[in-house]
């Protein structure tokens, strides 16, 4: 399958911080990769390399593009949110529509007011007259008016209730994924985004930690809530971390065959929230 | 890219209503102070009478045209200082509330480079600022001559022989566009280093920007006895080549009854060619390039907007 991104021993330096520490990795035509890191792990960083914000070391191409010097062109075919924030304040929403109209060659301006139909923001409203859900709609319809290849997303919905965190990726996943476009999504809320994602990929102190498809994680990965016995004959396939929840062990295992630890308690595949936070402790170690 | 420049000019001026509100506003107060005067005016019927009286039969054209010029001349100089200020205040806040509110980030979104985006708030600061001033300026001139010559009329005054037959209008026109806009290349090293500092400080750009005007020229003169800066960059704006020398003892001379045509023509004091050839014109030109391409790299390279 044709890559999107291709990063080969990627690295970025503040000083002596590492923020991007070497990484290599390729993001494939048609995926959703969730990006999922601690604060501080390097994953603005490598977005904004990947959008062209930031220079960096090793090789980065992004739609075949050096995105650091071809930005214009990339942006082309790329999409951002960066956060729900940053639309303009004291624009009209009119006003936001003529300015994309009349910049972006990829925006559908009849895409934009249909999507925008089913919500209540009015044209001549600014920005700053929208709460915070309504500036996420109203964003999120003119990324989704963009004929983008990619669209990378980081925090989208931070700072947004429930519902509209939802809402958002509903219209994300029904009016804008065709299977065609690529999105790459940061966010802290992986819950939400763990049915959404293809492949995930954990960064940890500027270092890949995993990279896998979705699918691939009950192949690779285990949790077993387990006790007394069952816990300690466990033990023996060597766990990549272990916690205790109302007085049993959770084991999570990597590469240990469920054959092997069948019947030894509640077998399941792990969460990508406990994935997370296994392999970052195990990183750690 | 031109499409691309008309888009981000015209975001300027949806961001910066003042860009047209002040000059309309000074058109406002500048129509009111007319209307003012002549309600005032109003008040000496006598003398006013003697007044129009003496404006048609005695004064020559050159005088009329000379009063018609220094009330435009007066006028012209409110908004000139309205330029200015507007100027100053707009490429200060040009490339730092975009970063303040962090909508750099939505701007940076779109398929528009650094170059383009600062380019386009080097020309609103240059040339539409100034240019939708003397729109304005022409539109108070128009309507202002127009309440004049109604209250003239209804004094009993010729109209069309005591103002629009004298009325030297496109003379006073083209002086104010030439002028302007003179005065906005002349001025544009400090745009250029507005657009600097607002790309770059964190906080109070006004402050930063001036700073340095207060705090060089002594120290220069402190450490190394000289004026340099002084000279060059504080004394600038009022030695712009532009105007023609004035011979004073002539303007002045008592044998002289009426006023030469020329000498109630602005454009006539206007040495454009002065200008053109003027070496500090193409420095300052110069200067305020490499304060905008700073100001693009800080754009571009700084890391502290996302």
């Amino acid at each position: 399958m044709a890559s999107l991104v291709t990063a080969h021993n990627v690295s970025k330096h503040f000083g002596n911080v590492r923020a991007v520490d070497n990484v290599s990795f390729e993001i494939e035509k048609g995926k959703i990769m969730g990006l999922i890191g601690p604060n501080g792990a390097g994953k603005t960083t490598l977005l904004k390399a990947i959008l062209g914000l930031t220079d960096c070391r090793g090789d980065l191409s992004v739609l075949g593009l050096d995105p650091f010097r071809q930005r214009k062109k990339l942006m082309q075919n790329i999409c951002f949110i960066a956060d729900v924030a940053v639309l303009p304040r004291w624009i009209r929403v009119r006003q936001l529509l003529d300015f994309v109209a009349s910049t972006h060659p990829n925006f559908s301006r009849s895409r934009a007011e249909a999507l925008l139909q089913s919500t209540k923001i009015m044209r001549d409203s600014k920005v700053r007259e929208l709460s915070k859900g309504m500036v996420t709609q109203l964003h999120l319809a003119i990324i989704m008016a963009i004929d983008a290849k990619l669209l990378v997303l980081d925090e989208p919905t931070l700072g947004l209730d429930i519902i509209f965190r939802k809402e958002f990726y509903a219209n994300l996943l029904g009016d804008y994924f065709d299977g065609e476009r690529t999105i790459l999504i940061t966010t802290h809320q992986v819950e939400e985004i763990e049915n959404l994602m293809t492949d995930v990929m954990f960064i940890n102190d500027g270092k890949i930690l995993l990279k896998a498809s979705m699918d691939s994680l009950p192949d690779t990965y285990a949790q077993l809530v387990a006790a007394g016995d069952g816990a300690a004959k466990a033990r023996r396939f060597g766990p990549i971390s272990e916690s205790e929840m109302f007085g049993k062990a959770v084991l999570l295992f990597e590469n240990v065959s469920r054959e092997n630890l069948a019947g030894l308690g509640d077998l399941s595949t792990p969460s990508v929230a406990d994935l997370f936070v296994a392999k970052v402790k195990g990183a750690r170690a | 890219m031109i499409a691309h420049q008309l888009a981000l000019i015209r975001r300027e001026i949806w961001e910066h209503r003042s860009i047209y509100v002040t000059p309309a506003a000074i058109a406002v107060i500048v129509t009111l102070g007319t209307l003012a005067a002549l309600m005032f005016a109003s008040g000496f019927a006598k003398e006013l009478d003697v007044a129009i009286f003496g404006a048609s039969n005695i004064a020559g054209e050159a005088e009329r045209r000379g009063v018609l010029t220094a009330y435009f001349l007066l006028f012209f100089a409110l908004f000139l200082l309205a330029v200015l200020i507007l100027a100053v205040f707009y490429s200060l806040d040009a490339l730092y509330a975009e970063r303040k509110d962090k909508s750099i980030l939505f701007w940076r979104s779109m398929p528009i480079t650094d170059l383009e985006a600062v380019l386009s708030k080097l020309v609103t600061a240059v040339l539409v600022i100034p240019l939708v001033t003397l729109g304005v300026v022409v539109v108070t001139h128009v309507v202002n001559l127009l309440i004049v010559s109604a209250w003239v009329a209804a004094k009993g005054g010729d109209v069309g022989h005591l103002i629009w037959g004298s009325l030297p209008l496109f003379d006073n026109w083209l002086a104010a566009v030439i002028g302007t806009l003179a005065w906005a290349l002349w001025m544009s090293p400090f745009v250029g280093w507005f657009l600097l500092v607002s790309a770059m400080t964190k906080r109070s750009p006004l402050l930063m920007a001036f700073m340095p005007l207060f705090v060089i020229p002594p120290v220069e003169f402190i450490f190394l006895r000289s004026r340099y800066f002084l000279d060059a960059v504080i004394l600038r704006p009022g030695k712009i080549p532009l105007f023609r020398s004035m011979d004073l003892e002539t303007f002045f001379d008592e044998d002289s009854l009426h006023l030469s045509e020329n000498t109630v023509s602005l454009v006539a004091y206007l040495d454009i060619g002065r200008f053109v050839t003027s070496p500090s014109v193409w420095t300052g030109l110069v200067v305020c390039g490499l304060f905008t391409a700073a100001a693009i790299y800080v754009r571009r390279y700084r890391d502290e907007s996302y």
